[in-house]
């Protein structure tokens, strides 16, 4: 998985690619969370994202979290086809 | 309920117990499904189930064990159009009873995984492992 982060005004964009498991799920958190940690709106683009399981999910959920508790934004921009299908699932559940 | 007649065949291999083994897990399962012509969608969302299986046994039947060169074993098989997916390890003994995913409305991501897996497949089911093997977890689905 690689990132790249876009800076526009007080907002982040960041870029994943590749897939997105227990593995790399470390790496994401750091590419997100110091982000929002330091007030900014970080906006996620999981477009290029080939592959995306529960330790993605975590990912996302830990950031959205910390976002309400900073009182800034973080939203999904943009997703692939197979993380709409992950987030479909995980929708039922969470 | 798949309408193609899926050839009967089995394959398995070893990987070592650790997080970098997972993608060499999707890796294996995308070419056995690819050779029983199971279509790109299903494929992805067995891929999905499996490799939370496979995360499930790294992150919690070798929780305390991780550095050791550990192996577990995947065996798909497929016969008469039944899928069956099974995992053997040797780590902590698995407690199916304490094998669940947590309640609804309690926002946090642990047991995600085991929520994929029961959504993706017909049934889990943990056996008595046989030696040398501890624990042994058998996913299916009919296709």
């Amino acid at each position: 998985m690689t990132y790249k982060i876009e800076e526009n005004g007080n907002s982040r964009i960041v870029h994943l690619t590749g897939e997105i498991d227990m593995d790399v799920a470390d790496k994401a958190r750091q590419s997100i969370l110091p982000l929002i940690e330091a007030g900014h709106e970080v906006h996620l683009n999981l477009s290029k994202v080939e592959y995306m399981d529960s330790s993605g999910i975590s990912v996302l959920i830990e950031s959205k979290k910390l976002s309400e508790k900073k009182n800034t934004k973080f939203e999904l921009v943009e997703v692939s086809k197979p993380v709409e299908k992950v987030l479909a699932m995980a929708r039922k559940f969470l | 309920m798949s309408e193609i007649a899926h050839q009967n065949h089995s394959e398995k291999k070893a990987f070592l117990v650790n997080s970098s083994s997972l993608r060499d897990v999707r890796s294996f399962c995308r070419g056995v499904f690819e050779k029983l012509q199971i279509n790109n969608d299903l494929k992805e969302e067995l891929v999905l189930a499996i490799a939370e299986a496979a995360q499930n046994i790294v992150k919690h039947a070798f929780k305390n064990n991780a550095d050791a060169n550990e192996l577990m074993v995947v065996q798909i098989s497929c016969e008469s159009n039944k899928l069956q997916i099974a995992f053997y390890d040797r780590g902590t003994p698995v407690d199916p009873k304490k094998v669940k995913h947590r309640e609804i409305d309690n926002v946090k991501p642990g047991g995600l995984g085991t929520f994929f897996i029961q959504e993706i497949m017909d049934a889990v089911e943990f056996k008595d492992g046989k030696r040398p093997w501890i624990n042994h977890l058998v996913l299916t689905k009919q296709l």
